[in-house]
């Protein structure tokens, strides 16, 4: 997802990112709540998102915005819940849409709560790193199969790289070798990011080739 | 696989270079029959073996089903024809392998080439052996699905691993007459559960969800837009 198209990110390309900290909280907020409410439900069809529940982040987390009624949940997510080498992590563009189904909502987002509420608490990478440890080890709801999340916004911003955006499905599985999914092969729609491989879960990607709204999406092999 | 899903896209245009047999021609006179006995076996065999080789094998993108163990269906059930070093499995399942309820279960001339996936070979493909042996074996309707679920119960077939998926990606992928080869598209298995059961099939989402019986599997089918070549897929 955030790590969308970054794959492994050497060292060196981290010392290079113009993005080396936290920048003002103002920056990765949205000033139109109805926009982000827009934004976020964009990230799935709308037969699944508009009886989505929606959050927003404000100053001191994500609120919900919208109650939903059919057990997903959407949100756009910020560059903070890319992997901790991406050189983008504090890249105040990001713009992550994403939908979770019930089971993702359960076992998934509380990650993404947990980062951000790292994050706005004003602690370093290195304390966010540890503290998302020992959370994933403790007190993570174990992931339940058919965890998936929706990633299909046109309106994207995933990266300042490519066309900074693509469609796809989200899912996730305890860590396996990605070979077990044919992933990241010639021709494969299947791509393996590993935002949580720390925390011992892998993310497939599968490309969609299309958007939220049915229009189509280039696939790049 | 998910023939339901199928089921639903509009009428394309592939033409069917076979001969068509009795049984073909009610149903293409009546949609909504069933094929309800089987039809004699040599209709579902392929009589060339490279033939059916090569179909199982664009099941998958070359750089997958290249190094994978190839099956064929022989007049006694399946057989390994090519032996594999990545853990991936491709064979081309016919008809039987379709829910119980589908109109084209036993259909002669459906083609589904498929590549399983490690935890896949362990736990679906076990379901395939156990299914064609049942349908070669000349068990009618209700006895196969008596005998798969006895199967289940008796945890003599496994339930799906963790991550276990197939590549369905053929652009010679046969289904029906109604849908030809269908779109391109990878499977996810899990024990079904009934949190699992809000996937009722959302219009304009890429992901299809069913719920089979008697196995006790949800499947996730994804839509992908190009076939196993590459080449890209109509768009649905």
């Amino acid at each position: 997802m955030l790590a969308v198209a970054l794959g492994a990110v050497s060292m060196q390309a981290q010392s290079q990112t113009p993005y080396p900290s936290m920048v003002a909280l103002d920056q990765y907020l949205m000033p139109d709540r109805n926009a982000e409410i827009a934004l976020a439900r964009s990230a799935a069809p709308e037969s699944i998102s508009k009886d989505a529940k929606v959050l927003v982040l404000g100053p001191h987390g994500y609120e919900t915005a919208v109650e939903g009624k059919n057990g997903f949940v959407c949100a756009v997510e910020r560059g903070w819940m890319a992997p901790f080498d991406n050189p983008e992590f504090w890249n105040p563009k990001i713009r992550g849409p994403l939908c979770f189904n019930p089971p993702a909502a359960r076992s998934m987002l509380p990650m993404t709560y947990k980062r951000t509420e790292m994050v706005l608490a004003g602690q370093s990478k290195t304390q966010i790193m540890e503290g998302i440890a020992a959370f994933a080890k403790k007190e993570l709801p174990p992931l339940e199969p058919g965890a998936f999340t929706y990633m299909m916004s046109k309106e994207a911003y995933l990266t300042d790289r490519g066309d900074h955006n693509m469609a796809h499905l989200m899912f996730y599985t305890r860590v396996m070798d990605s070979a077990v999914w044919g992933a990241d092969l010639p021709k494969s729609p299947v791509m393996l990011n590993p935002q949580f491989a720390r925390e011992g879960i892998d993310v497939f990607m599968v490309l969609t080739g299309m958007w939220s709204d049915g229009t189509l999406a280039e696939v790049n092999n | 696989m998910n023939r339901e899903k199928v089921k639903n896209f509009a009428l394309g245009g592939f033409a069917l270079a076979v001969v068509l047999c009795v049984a073909w021609q009610a149903q293409a006179q009546n949609p909504q029959a069933s094929y309800t006995r089987m039809a004699p076996l040599d209709q579902y065999l392929m009589p060339d073996r490279n033939a059916e080789i090569a179909l199982a094998r664009s099941a998958a993108p070359d750089s997958i089903s290249r190094d994978a163990e190839v099956l064929v269906l022989g007049q006694h059930g399946y057989e390994t024809v090519v032996k594999g070093k990545n853990g991936f499995v491709c064979v081309v399942e016919r008809s039987w392998m379709a829910p119980f309820d589908d109109p084209e279960f036993l259909n002669p001339d459906q083609r589904a080439p498929l590549c399983l996936n490690p935890p896949a070979v362990r736990t679906h493909l076990p379901l395939t052996f156990k299914t064609t042996e049942l349908a070669m074996a000349g068990l009618s309707k209700t006895q196969m699905f008596d005998s798969i679920k006895a199967a289940y119960d008796k945890k003599e077939l496994p339930l799906p691993e963790p991550g276990a998926m197939c590549y369905m990606m053929s652009k010679q992928q046969y289904f029906s007459r109604k849908v030809g080869n269908a779109d391109p598209h990878l499977m996810f298995w899990f024990p079904q559960k009934d949190h699992l059961s809000w996937g009722a099939e959302f219009p304009g989402s890429p992901v299809d969800i069913h719920q089979y019986s008697p196995q006790p599997i949800t499947e996730f089918d994804i839509s992908v837009s190009k076939w196993s070549d590459g080449t890209p897929a109509p768009a649905q």
